[in-house]
């Protein structure tokens, strides 16, 4: 890596770096009571990045010989030449200071040491578990797990060499009920930065019995009201909020772009003054944790909202340039055939002082959302739309009618403001992965039960 | 098979993506991204282990194979599995899916598109911001199987998008555009970055509208969305594992009438155009929709011989189920005729009207959309939804232009649908 690097430098880019990855993956499926399928991956390659003449050029290969990858190296240099001439808006970096270091993962029990048969008895545990708790009503279980282990090499032309050992396991369950020719589904998910201790510490009557029961709850729910609502969001719809209606609008890639509605906002309100959001990789063993980005920026807490108040953006190298700020470890890669971009952590609005009970009781009229699955929002006009899993009729501050699966829309800074009341029982429930330009990253999201007026409801009458 | 498989397949690929990335109105970045695949799927008593390597080399492959064999060892037997598809000769002969000018071009030819595309945003709206770029993808893979099937495909594809956004104070408009190709004759990047713009501008002035039950008009890419997510739910294997939709509704009315599509996989150059499945079996026509009848669940080997049919030839290559060109009967009137007869109504650019697959329920944001009034399109909406499902939007549909948007092998129509619930933060 270090003579690639070197030779970059000779060869006058601006800036250079190299990420070699070499990772492995099993995946199982359990379903109709049976190990369905097994799958396994592998792979190996390098990503080539330049800076030249304020063009990026990137040359990925899975041929990692020093021959292929000073091939690459030109394959960059001469994609970044190419673009040079049409480009308007050089790209840059910010300076940092090298980094040699090797970090893992810390864990208790490498999956890879986990004989196969083991892992498959598992998580056919947790597919009878849920066999069991939907008894007659069951239509379908799909019990599935993962685990990654993947080593990233870097070096830059700055001097970093690092070296970084991740390991992931994740486990969901995907019950499917049915009743006179009705279907209604729920499922529970578990993933996280972390060894197989996350799979053998559940327990398969408690974890996959949640969505068996609610899966079978929702058969008698009735759908869901339309209209605008004053309502309650449980922490994973918080988490999917946060992420979606407003971390997105954060990443500096998108300001800069002039595609987020923050853009120009730092210093103003832009939630209502109980809201804090943080975004923070440093948080011990959750989905979207790391020690160093793929840019050799070590990790820290980003506090993006305080007191309704916007105090800053998730970086990458070259955004920290263009808006003059230091650095701050956000920028990441899904693989080695991909360059890096700025992305989420685990991302999460702050605790208040408010019990679900206290916000419940003073609520007259409005819905109870909770669970959740997947969100997405267009930054440039802030408009966002989050899935809700289950919804209750509140009525005089006590819960009633049940109602199914729903999504809810808004806009970002009106529902940011619109929020009056912040629980104190920060939560964190999302561990998955989010996609951005082609690339899936994991990431976790969260924070406490929210109340917030006037969110559109998109159900049936 | 030397490792102990019963049955087994693997299929290999190759590719090269020469791709630009326009951001903030400019040319950002180029790339060259060659990859190389090896999957294999091995079989033990019914049940599958799968193994993919993207390492180079014979070594790589072999172990390969050999894990999926082991992997396959860990399953349980599956007493429905009965065989891999043996091999036939294709129906037809497809022109068009490989093109020596598409792969002969320079990543400069794309950075050329891109340039052209940000002159022209610039001179619809000087302070546009542009971002998007193009991709020119050659590919290649070969299938073979342990029952004799060997069969290849190569393939040629361009493509080329924008998303414009513009800005009047706090007033946001934006929108997209783009074009798809396998051959260069087929591809048109003139004038992409002028639509993309000029649709944007269109969209500013935004307004929350009041809930109601309305009639929809669901433009080309909203129309042929939900007709297309609702075939993609008879996946045989989803109805097989009771956890779709479309469970029971084989040979049933999902739509009204007026909705016939047929699936063509022979259109020369087409986008989805496959002489064979992932399966290495032989494509045909299917009318899957006539007259709103769902004909039959998608099939691969093993949904068809465990339902005891004939195999529809759906596997996709790569693993799952999945169509190919789709290609809907058209009406006798136009977009304009079927929103001039409306008084009031929602027309849906682009929504996220997919139905839950297991449900059927829809509740969907309406991402670009404006509203009717009086036969027109009166003004841009915000903060919309649709709150419905497959079965009463399906079964709604009143009409479907005969006017279209069409890319290789695509034709996208507008489908009208009649009294749907529209939930509005007005």
């Amino acid at each position: 890596m270090e003579r690639v690097i070197r030779t970059a430098a000779r060869k006058g880019v601006d800036f250079a770096d190299l990420r070699i990855t070499d990772s492995t993956n099993t995946s199982i499926m359990v379903q109709d009571g049976r190990a369905d399928k097994i799958s396994a991956g592998e792979a190996l390659g390098a990503g080539l990045r330049v800076l030249v003449d304020g063009a990026w050029g990137f040359a990925p290969t899975n041929n990692i010989a020093e021959r292929q990858l000073l091939q690459a190296l030109d394959d960059a240099i001469a994609m970044a030449r190419t673009a040079a001439p049409s480009v308007t808006d050089p790209g840059m970096v910010a300076q940092i200071e090298p980094v040699e270091a090797s970090v893992r993962t810390e864990y208790k029990i490498d999956p890879r040491q986990v004989p196969l048969k083991e892992r498959v008895a598992a998580i056919f545990a947790l597919e009878e578990a849920a066999r069991q708790q939907a008894g007659d009503k069951l239509a379908n279980v799909v019990a599935s797990y993962g685990d990654a282990v993947t080593t990233m090499y870097l070096a830059n032309t700055y001097g970093t060499y690092l070296q970084v050992e991740v390991v992931r396991c994740g486990v969901n369950v995907f019950v499917t009920a049915t009743d006179n020719g009705e279907l209604q589904w729920a499922s529970k998910r578990r993933a996280k930065l972390g060894g197989y201790e996350l799979i053998s510490s559940l327990d398969p009557e408690q974890f996959a019995g949640e969505p068996a029961r609610k899966a079978v709850a929702l058969l008698s729910a009735r759908p869901a009201p339309a209209g605008t609502f004053e309502v309650i969001i449980d922490p994973i719809i918080c988490g999917l909020l946060v992420h979606e209606a407003f971390g997105h609008n954060c990443e500096a890639d998108a300001v800069w772009a002039g595609e987020s509605i923050l853009e120009g906002k730092i210093g103003q309100q832009v939630a209502h003054e109980s809201v804090t959001i943080i975004d923070d990789p440093t948080l011990p063993g959750l989905n979207g944790s790391f020690v160093y980005d793929h840019e050799g920026v070590q990790a820290r807490q980003h506090r993006l909202v305080h007191e309704g108040t916007l105090e800053s953006y998730l970086h990458s190298l070259e955004t920290a340039a263009r808006f003059g700020v230091r650095p701050q470890g956000s920028a990441r890669a899904q693989g080695y055939s991909f360059p890096p971009i700025v992305r989420m952590s685990n991302t999460f609005v702050a605790p208040g002082d408010c019990s679900f009970q206290e916000m419940l009781s003073d609520t007259k009229k409005g819905l109870y959302l909770t669970g959740g699955n997947w969100g997405y929002v267009f930054t440039a006009r802030g408009q966002f739309t989050c899935n809700v899993e289950e919804a209750y009729a509140i009525e005089n501050g006590k819960l009633g009618q049940h109602y199914r699966n729903v999504s809810i829309s808004g806009l970002t800074l009106e529902t940011l403001r619109s929020v009056t009341a912040v629980g104190n029982d920060l939560r964190f429930e999302l561990g998955g992965t989010c996609g951005k330009d082609g690339q899936s990253m994991p990431v976790d999201a969260g924070g406490p039960h929210l109340r917030i007026r006037n969110v559109v409801v998109g159900g049936r009458g | 098979m030397k490792a102990g498989a019963e049955w087994a397949e693997a299929l290999c690929g190759t590719s090269r993506q020469i791709g630009v990335i326009v951001e903030k109105t400019s040319i950002r970045e180029c790339e060259v991204v060659r990859d190389y695949t090896v999957r294999v799927r091995a079989f033990i008593n019914g049940g599958v282990g799968f193994a993919t390597t993207r390492r180079l080399g014979e070594e790589a492959a072999r172990r390969c194979a050999e894990n999926a064999v082991e992997l396959a060892r860990a399953t349980h037997p599956d007493p429905d599995f009965v065989a891999l598809p043996s091999p036939a000769a294709a129906q037809a002969q497809i022109e068009g899916l490989f093109d020596d000018k598409l792969a002969g071009l320079a990543a400069a030819e794309v950075v050329r598109w891109c340039s052209q595309g940000i002159e022209e945003a610039r001179a619809v709206a000087p302070d546009v911001a542009l971002s998007g770029g193009g991709d020119l993808v050659v590919s290649e893979m070969a299938l073979a199987s342990s029952t004799g099937v060997a069969v290849q495909r190569r393939g040629t594809h361009v493509q080329l998008g924008y998303f414009a956004v513009v800005q009047r104070g706090d007033d946001v408009g934006s929108y997209f555009d783009q074009d798809v190709a396998r051959r260069l004759l087929d591809f048109e990047p003139q004038g992409l970055g002028t639509k993309a713009t000029t649709e944007a501008l269109r969209f500013l002035g935004a307004r929350k509208v009041a809930t109601a039950r309305l009639p929809l008009v669901l433009g080309p890419f909203a129309g042929m969305g939900v007709i297309a997510s609702a075939i993609a739910a008879a996946n045989a294997e989803s109805v097989q594992r009771g956890r779709s939709c479309m469970v029971g509704r084989e040979g049933t009315q999902i739509a009204s009438e007026v909705v016939t599509v047929t699936e063509d996989p022979f259109i020369p150059a087409g986008l989805a155009s496959t002489a064979y499945d992932g399966e290495g079996v032989p494509k045909r026509r299917l009318t899957l929709l006539d007259r709103g009848v769902l004909t039959t669940y998608l099939h691969n080997s093993y949904t068809a011989n465990k339902a005891g049919v004939e195999n529809t030839a759906h596997a996709a290559w790569g693993g799952g189920i999945t169509t190919s060109n789709l290609v809907p009967t058209l009406g006798d009137k136009t977009e304009a005729e079927l929103i001039a007869e409306l008084d009031e109504g929602i027309y849906i650019n682009a929504a996220g009207l997919t139905p839950d697959p297991v449900t059927g329920d829809i509740s969907a944001t309406i991402d670009f959309g404006f509203k009717i009034e009086k036969g027109e399109l009166a003004y841009p909406i915000t903060t919309t939804m649709v709150g419905s499902d497959i079965f009463e939007l399906l079964g709604k549909i009143d009409a479907i232009s005969s006017d279209y948007r069409s890319e290789p092998g695509q034709i996208m129509p507008t489908v009208r649908v009649r009294d749907i619930q529209v939930v509005g933060g007005g």
